[in-house]
């Protein structure tokens, strides 16, 4: 090989002028480039379109493996029996709360014609409500609402998890006539809603309260039951008469 | 340009052409609107996995494509990528072939237009760094291989200074010594920008068949559901409206849920969080609040949710806190209450502590998640409804832009 040093003369240059955009060098180097370029790129575009086309086909078909979503909802307690939601579902139509109608609460023959239920069976449905619910006590003939009749009712609101509705059962002792008692039972009933509404200060208590006033005439409480419940006047006596001057509050978590 | 440089400057190309093309073939599998695995590693020929956090944030990020709101999910970047690379390696293959025949403006303009790539490179990744603080090892293997091709482009073109730089001698593997690349034979001047023009169409010619074949998304949007009601009847959900605010919108979130983060961040990212008229629907994912579930798939979000509740008119802030710190904030929230509740007393005071044990901070949560349950929502997070109606899932992610701009346009103006 022949190789210019320094201080020596290149050797001239051979430019071909084949237009001013020849492919000096070889000819053979861009046949391979471009070949290469082509196939490659044609390659990836035919990837590219064939990749696109087939997600869009599986776009148009369903997801069959796609997983199932629980649906949020209220909460749905063991204790929510078929018997149990019969019960609270003719309580609830009948006594208003679900249609919103102006109507509210039910009276004992209004229980007794659709629970077509039982004293004890009745009473015995809302056992498992023991720990969730209260008993509010009220004073002889009285429907005013006590300082412990009243944090009790509080306590017993604010802790409503996942329930949607909210019961109150009035009772009045068998001392007096029966309209006496079923007057003073649904005044019962009412101070408890109208506590609920003075401190909650909530717009939509009407949705949630059902209200059964019971007198004396239906499903009494037995006092060596019921007496153990939590109620406003820990340490009090408890007799029959004690236990049946009272309002039974409970939120219910039952999914009607 | 010595032959090694051109090797190099060809196995760059096609390792950059290799890592963009598992990027846009990743993009491309998500067009069907699901989820799927996707590479995420420096080593060609890795397989995809379902632990690619870093590369799905770089995927779903406002960087990853253009046009947006035109295309669901957009043009990818990556497919300008493969086009480039493409063009590089058949340009290499060329000089390689050409060896020490190649034309002095063949290695001239290899060895400035070898540098786009790098810049390309670069750009992206300061947005890597100060954008998404996170690196997406598939566009770590773009960055070296662009790196790579540069190098030996700048390599090449040393040949051309051969001679004029005393003692310095440029050859080939099989070639003599030469000392002055001054003696190389040339083209004309017409061909330089002939070739920049095949790189602008090896370049955007991907770009083009993937937009003609996409298919049309819009039949499948917002038809995820409705909310039966918007108001919570106590108004008690978050109200995070700002002066930009346009569009009505409930959001359902988690505090904890990673998930939920990188939706409000990329829902922040896209400058889009600040112009909804959003009220914000707590769903903390934790069985110590929420009897949607039997056991806490984030425990601690109630009492994260409780802070947020406590923020009042500062919500945003401790919510965007929240997410911050949701690293830390899990790890707390699974050591016990304390720990996380002393989390929140630094940042926040002993004031949110004591709202947040206050019985009207847990009857608003519980109002919360009472809304939730009346309208019936999946329970999962996070949900956005742009007034009734559900923004599908499917469309936060690659689809947000474009979904946006179908169902509320006015958000991304």
């Amino acid at each position: 090989m022949n190789q210019p040093g320094f201080g020596q003369k290149p050797p001239a240059r051979t430019v071909p002028m084949d237009g001013g955009g020849g492919t000096s060098g070889s000819p053979l180097a861009a046949v391979a480039a471009i070949s290469a370029g082509v196939v490659l790129l044609g390659a990836l575009l035919f990837s590219i379109r064939s990749a696109v086309k087939s997600a869009g086909e599986r776009l148009a078909t369903p997801d069959t493996e796609k997983a199932a979503v629980a649906i949020a909802d209220e909460a749905q307690a063991p204790y929510c029996t078929p018997q149990f939601m019969q019960v609270l579902d003719r309580v609830l139509h009948s006594c208003g709360l679900m249609e919103g109608s102006s109507r509210r609460g039910c009276k004992p023959a209004d229980v007794k014609t659709f629970a077509s239920i039982s004293d004890s069976d009745f009473n015995a449905l809302f056992t498992p409500l023991k720990a969730r619910g209260g008993v509010i006590l009220f004073d002889n003939g009285m429907d005013a609402l006590d300082d412990g009749a009243k944090k009790l009712i509080e306590d017993k609101w604010s802790d409503r998890k996942g329930a949607r509705y909210f019961l109150v059962v009035a009772r009045a002792s068998k001392s007096g006539s029966a309209d006496k008692n079923q007057a003073l039972s649904h005044r019962r009933a009412n101070s408890v809603l109208f506590h609920i509404k003075e401190f909650s200060n909530e717009p939509d208590v009407d949705q949630k309260v059902g209200l059964l006033w019971l007198g004396s005439e239906f499903a009494q409480l037995d006092p060596k039951e019921f007496c153990e419940w939590p109620n406003s006047r820990d340490g009090t006596k408890c007799d029959d008469d004690a236990i049946n001057r009272s309002a039974f509050a409970s939120w219910v978590d039952c999914r009607l | 340009m010595t032959r090694v440089s051109g090797l190099a400057a060809l196995i760059a190309s096609l390792l950059g052409l290799l890592f963009a093309s598992y990027s846009t073939f990743d993009y491309a599998k998500h067009l069907d609107r699901r989820l799927h695995d996707i590479h995420c590693s420096i080593i060609p020929g890795a397989p995809p996995t379902d632990s690619a956090d870093a590369c799905r944030a770089a995927m779903y990020s406002p960087y990853s494509a253009l046009f947006k709101e035109s295309y669901w999910g957009g043009i990818p970047i990556s497919l300008f990528a493969v086009g480039a690379f493409t063009f590089f390696a058949a340009f290499a293959v060329y000089l390689l072939v050409a060896g020490p025949r190649a034309p002095r403006k063949a290695i001239g303009f290899f060895g400035i237009i070898g540098l786009t790539p790098a810049l390309a490179s670069l750009v992206m990744l300061t947005i890597s760094i100060t954008k998404l603080g996170t690196f997406c090892l598939v566009c770590v293997g773009i960055y070296i291989s662009s790196f790579v091709l540069a190098g030996s482009a700048i390599a090449g073109a040393t040949v051309l200074f051969a001679g004029r730089i005393p003692g310095m001698t440029v050859s080939g593997p099989f070639e003599p010594p030469r000392t002055h690349g001054a003696s190389r034979s040339d083209v004309g001047w017409l061909l330089p920008p002939a070739w920049l023009v095949a790189l602008g169409v090896f370049a955007f010619t991907p770009a083009l068949v993937y937009a003609s074949a996409m298919p049309d998304h819009r039949p499948y949007l917002g038809n995820c559901g409705t909310l039966k009601q918007t108001q919570e009847p106590a108004n008690a959900l978050l109200h995070l409206a700002t002066p930009r605010s346009t569009q009505a919108a409930i959001l359902f979130e988690d505090p904890l849920c990673p998930t939920c983060k990188a939706f409000h961040e990329r829902l922040v990212a896209e400058d889009v969080m600040d112009k909804l008229d959003a009220q914000l629907s707590l769903f903390p994912l934790d069985s110590d609040c929420n009897w949607m579930l039997t056991e806490p798939l984030h425990p601690g979000a109630c009492i994260v949710a409780r802070a947020v509740i406590c923020g009042g008119s500062q919500a945003r802030q401790v919510l965007d806190w929240a997410y911050a710190n949701q690293d830390d904030l899990t790890k707390a929230g699974k050591a016990g209450a304390a720990q996380l509740r002393s989390a929140i007393e630094q940042k926040w005071g002993a004031q949110t502590l004591r709202c947040m044990d206050a019985k009207s901070t847990e009857l608003t949560l519980n109002r919360h998640l009472h809304f939730a349950a009346d309208n019936n929502i999946p329970v999962s997070t996070p949900q956005m409804y742009l007034g009734a109606k559900r923004f599908c899932d499917e469309d936060t992610d690659l689809g947000l832009r474009y979904t946006l701009a179908q169902l509320a346009p006015e958000v991304l103006r």
